[in-house]
């Protein structure tokens, strides 16, 4: 048995559930505990049972982490940010972040 | 001069434009033209060594693994069309100085020269592939040319486009299908190829493809009505494209490939009734407009339809014609386009109707446009009458029964009537007829008369010496495929053809006498609508069923979008494991301590987090348990031994929940009404696919040995690189193309955020609804007078902050530094060290009492640009050893560098010039908004009570 998998269950649900809220908030929330439980997944795929730090000269090489995962899921966090950001960005357009309503910009809609 | 010089030049050409124009404006006319004949004399010794019987190849490698090369040929009908597109484009380049109005003419001059590029490129291309670039270099030039002309011009380049985009696709197929079945991408060896006559069947089809191809860019019907749309071009484009070259590009394909095709049934069949009733619809049309330049057009789709017919054809006779009376065509139909533009500057006007008695104070240009018309009509002694006359005589060889060559020469001898009714026109009309007063015209400059004439009055001494064609045509129909040409005279005796000529122009010339009776007749629609008007409907019925099929799946709210994809992954992953688990005894044991005890506390961390997230109905309170989770997940990746990913995602969290909070300012303080009325569906989908995830990780993961990559970045990662931290080599060397492509995801995130919340200003959406103005502030604390004080007085507010700036900055800058540069060997990098610096950058924003910008406006985009442009040169560097990104090494007093290093300055300065975005763009003051001040009663809206 191990316990991470779960982790990665509980964040997944959360950010399923937040997904589906109209209000964009709380999809970014959604979208954050979704990423959480990506990269968990992506560190998980290195085989938790090593755990020494990849840095060459310090502990013992055979107990060293897989770095590969650990240099994807720093590419994604970097992307998570700036993707949060800008979904943070069209939260604030408009007076609510309500994503059932759609405002009135002015614009013909129908193309 | 060789064939890829030639190329080179061509393709500078667009590029000096720039500063050509900018310095010379529209003059910029002159160098292009004079460039264009030092071209053509350049070519000349080439040009004899064709004439000789030789022909010029030349190739260099281009997609070397596929095949396909920059292969280039000049044979004797690559020479025809090359010279054709150096010299009128001259004349026009000349022509355009004093024709176009007084400005930069940038585009103008930009698309006409990478149209010429294309159009020799075309002529000259030896591959496949080459042939349908080049081919669509000149569709897409000349869409450009015309869309240009204003908003007028809009819809017609459209369907110009789409119409030659039709034969670009048929020309794809046809190219994919000759590679795929002869094998090769070389043109000439395709089609030599014995698969044409092995296979009659493929054969048909593919000359079908050719010649809807060549069609659709020589306006055969039914594409000919981009033609006359394409009038909205200046009358420059229409003398050079429409005259000259780009329909001449679709003549040139049907002769090109009638070596392959010429004994094919279909290919003579279609080119033939489609040249002919092209020839006569066309001639019919043209006599009726009254707009000179349209009238033109119609005249051009009627001459190509009789060049068209003659290549079906495809004897020696019939293939020596169609080439001379492509040159004669190209001669006197652009001088004669070029003579509407010089009526049109002096009358101000193009339409026959409202044109005066011309001819009183244009005497030259009178008898420049009788000349050209006279070409067209075939009227002897001129050029066009030699090859008019040829491509009558070689109706007559038209494959099939005997009827078959009288019927054609029947029908092409009925478009020879209109074609001297509509030449007769034109000169009536423009320099005979007419009532208005001739005092507001003026005669032509000379500068802009000559270049127009002179393509004319050469018509007249190559008619008298049409000899002086016989070797270049004989070569060109000899890279055809045919063993020899027809001998050019301009007296055959008296042939049928001769006599069909002067039935035509007597006929002609009694239906003028009656013209006034006839325009009557004519001018009025006998159709229920043009072409473009049928295109428009096409258009109109795609655009209504692309709309009728995107509203079953289009919807304004995300969750449509998302829950389908999720509800596909958790089948997936549920059923995927169930295989996996059912399968047996194959999945292997997982590997032992997977787990440790500080994983089961952190799991509890993390269930608390997200269900606070997920049940909180205050954003603030949704916030902390977000930033709750984010630190426990941060603290699981350091118990995972990921130390580099550990600290970027605590940088990450930080700043993420200070954008947040930036946001939420302005918004309302609860979700409140944004709860679900029934959220049954959402928490079966989220346990489903929480569940599925769970399992899948415990299923998939854990059960093997250490990977083999991991092994070779572990054991052999810091001797390729010097760097002990492998994960950073690993990002910045080994994988550093992922690392670029993530910069270019992350800088137009930035971009994007700018772009956005500058284009929709939010005074344009609706009014605000004041129930859900935000809540932030204490409202308890108010009552308390000193509380009061310290939350509405910024300045004192912050002033500790402050002072504690003074310190921690330069700390944090120094620290930035620090990280930044033992990247390589210790945990830090680009990454983390630029977050650390935003961390002072967000310091200083906090620090400031209202919601000034860090740093100087733009910068934050300078910082994005630079620093993938850094990335990218440093990848450029590394061609200096092998490859892109490649990274070089050098000894430093005594301290290996590497190149990397530069390429994560590039990393550093785009992830701080995303989170400047940031803070510029969400953390600055709301607009003003009278509203929302006087409801909260105080101006407290613009002060950050809500986030220290």
């Amino acid at each position: 048995m191990t316990v991470l998998p779960i982790s990665i269950g509980i964040l997944v649900a959360g950010g399923v559930y937040l997904l589906c809220q109209p209000g964009m908030v709380r999809i970014v929330f959604g979208i954050t505990l979704l990423s959480h439980g990506a990269n968990l997944v992506l560190l998980a795929s290195g085989v938790s049972a090593w755990r020494g730090e990849p840095l060459t000269g310090t502990g013992d090489p055979a107990d060293a982490a897989d770095p590969l995962p650990m240099a994807f899921v720093l590419t994604a966090i970097v992307i998570t940010l700036a993707v949060t950001i800008f979904m943070l960005a069209l939260a604030m357009i408009g007076h609510d972040d309500d994503t059932l309503h759609m405002p009135d910009t002015g614009e013909d809609h129908r193309a | 001069m060789t064939l890829v010089w030639l190329l080179a030049a061509l393709a500078a050409a667009p590029v000096l434009v720039f500063p050509l124009t900018s310095a010379l404006g529209r003059r910029a006319g002159w160098p292009l033209a004079i460039g264009f004949l030092a071209l053509a004399a350049a070519m000349i010794p080439s040009g004899r060594e064709v004439l000789d019987g030789g022909e010029i190849t030349q190739t260099v490698a281009w997609l070397p693994a596929l095949d396909i090369n920059l292969a280039l040929r000049l044979d004797g009908l690559g020479l025809v069309f090359v010279m054709i597109a150096l010299v009128i484009g001259a004349a026009v380049f000349l022509y355009s100085v004093e024709y176009l109005g007084e400005s930069r003419q940038l585009g103008f001059y930009l698309w006409m020269a990478a149209f010429a590029l294309g159009m020799v490129g075309l002529v000259l291309a030896d591959d496949l592939i080459l042939l349908f670039a080049c081919w669509e270099i000149t569709s897409l030039a000349s869409f450009l040319l015309i869309a240009r002309s204003g908003s007028g011009a809009e819809s017609a380049s459209a369907r110009t486009l789409f119409m030659t985009f039709v034969g670009g696709l048929t020309l794809l197929i046809a190219v994919v299908l000759m590679i795929v079945t002869t094998g090769t991408t070389s043109m000439s060896q395709s089609l030599t190829s014995d698969v044409w006559t092995d296979r009659p069947g493929f054969t048909a089809v593919v000359a079908v493809l050719v010649a809807v191809a060549g069609f659709t860019k020589a306006a055969q019907f039914p594409f000919h009505p981009w033609l006359p749309d394409a009038m909205a071009a200046a009358t420059p484009v229409s003398a050079y494209l429409h005259a000259a070259a780009v329909v001449k590009a679709g003549i040139y394909l049907l002769l090109r490939f009638s070596e392959a095709f010429s004994d094919v049934p279909v290919w003579n069949t279609l080119l033939i009734s489609v040249g002919l009733f092209t020839a006569a619809m066309a001639a019919l049309f043209a006599f009726q407009q009254h707009d000179l330049k349209r009238l033109m057009a119609y005249s051009t789709v009627s001459q190509l339809g009789l060049i068209t017919a003659a290549i079906g054809v495809g004897t020696e006779k019939a293939l020596t014609a169609a080439v001379i009376h492509t040159i004669a065509h190209a001669l006197f139909k652009s001088g004669l386009f070029m003579m509407v533009g010089v009526i049109d500057h002096s009358a101000g006007t193009r339409d026959i109707r409202r044109l005066p008695e011309l001819r009183r104070i244009m005497p030259w240009s009178f008898a420049t446009v009788i000349l050209g018309t006279a070409g067209m009509a075939g009227i002897p002694p001129l050029l066009g009458f030699v090859s008019k006359e040829m491509i009558l005589g070689s109706m007559l060889e038209a494959p099939g029964p005997a009827w078959a060559g009288m019927l054609a020469l029947a029908a092409a001898g009925a478009g020879s009537v209109l074609t001297f009714a509509y030449s007769a026109k034109i000169v009536l009309g423009a320099f005979v007829d007419g009532k208005r007063e001739l005092k507001d015209c003026h005669g032509p400059s000379a500068r802009l008369f000559l270049p127009a004439a002179a393509p004319i009055w050469v018509g007249l001494p190559l008619g008298l010496t049409v000899g002086v064609f016989n070797t270049p045509v004989e070569r060109a129909v000899q890279a055809m495929g045919s063993s020899a040409a027809y001998p050019l005279k301009l007296w055959h005796g008296l042939a049928p053809e001769l006599l069909v000529t002067a039935a035509a122009i007597a006929a002609g010339a009694a239906l003028m006498t009656r013209r006034r009776a006839l325009y009557r007749l004519v001018e009025n629609d006998f159709l229920p609508g043009t072409g473009a008007d049928a295109l428009e409907r096409i258009f109109h019925e795609a655009r209504r069923l692309g709309r009728t099929i995107s509203k079953s799946v289009a919807a304004d709210h995300p969750r449509r979008h998302v829950v389908p994809p999720l509800i596909v992954l958790t089948l997936l992953l549920g059923v995927g494991s169930l295989a996996v688990l059912t399968a047996g005894d194959d999945v292997p044991a997982t590997q032992p301590d997977l787990w440790r005890p500080v994983d089961v506390g952190l799991l509890v961390l993390i269930a608390l987090g997200v269900v606070g997230t997920c049940r909180a109905d205050s954003r603030i309170a949704a916030t902390v348990s977000l930033g709750a989770t984010g630190i426990a997940v941060t603290v699981q990746l350091f118990a995972l031994g990921a130390p580099d990913v550990g600290l970027t995602q605590l940088m990450v969290e930080v700043l993420t929940v200070l954008v947040i909070m930036m946001v939420l300012r302005r918004l309302p303080g609860r979700f409140g009404h944004s709860h679900l009325r029934r959220p049954g569906g959402p928490l079966v989908l989220a346990g489903g696919l929480g569940i599925g995830a769970g399992v899948a990780t415990w299923l998939l993961t854990g059960r093997r040995e250490k990977s083999v990559p991991a092994d070779y970045y572990l054991a052999e990662g810091t001797k390729v690189t010097g760097g002990d931290n492998l994960v950073n080599v690993i990002l910045v060397e080994f994988r550093a193309l992922d690392t670029l492509g993530e910069l270019a995801v992350l800088g137009l995130a930035g971009v994007a955020i700018v772009a956005v919340l500058a284009t929709v200003p939010s005074r344009t959406l609706d009014p605000p609804r004041r129930t859900h103005r935000p809540s932030l502030r204490p409202v308890q604390a108010l009552r308390d007078p000193q509380a009061r004080a310290a939350l509405t007085d910024p300045q004192s507010n912050l002033r500790a902050l402050q002072l504690l700036l003074r310190v921690v900055v330069p700390v944090l800058l120094v620290l930035s530094a620090v990280i930044f540069w033992r990247g390589h060997n210790a945990p830090g990098g680009g990454f983390i060290a630029a977050l650390v610096a935003s961390a002072a950058v967000a310091l200083v924003y906090l620090s400031r009492p209202d919601d000034r910008a860090v740093g100087p406006p733009r910068v934050h985009i300078a910082l994005i640009g630079g620093g993938v442009l850094t990335a990218l040169a440093t990848g450029l560097i590394g061609y200096a050893d092998s490859s892109f990104l490649q990274p070089l090494y050098g000894t430093v007093a005594g301290t290996k560098l590497s190149t990397s290093l530069l390429f994560d300055v590039g990393v550093y300065a785009a992830v701080l010039g995303v989170v400047m975005v940031a803070f510029d763009r969400l953390g600055a003051a709301p607009e003003h908004d009278p509203d929302a001040e006087s409801a909260a009663e105080a101006p407290l809206g613009r002060t950050k009570e809500g986030i220290v």
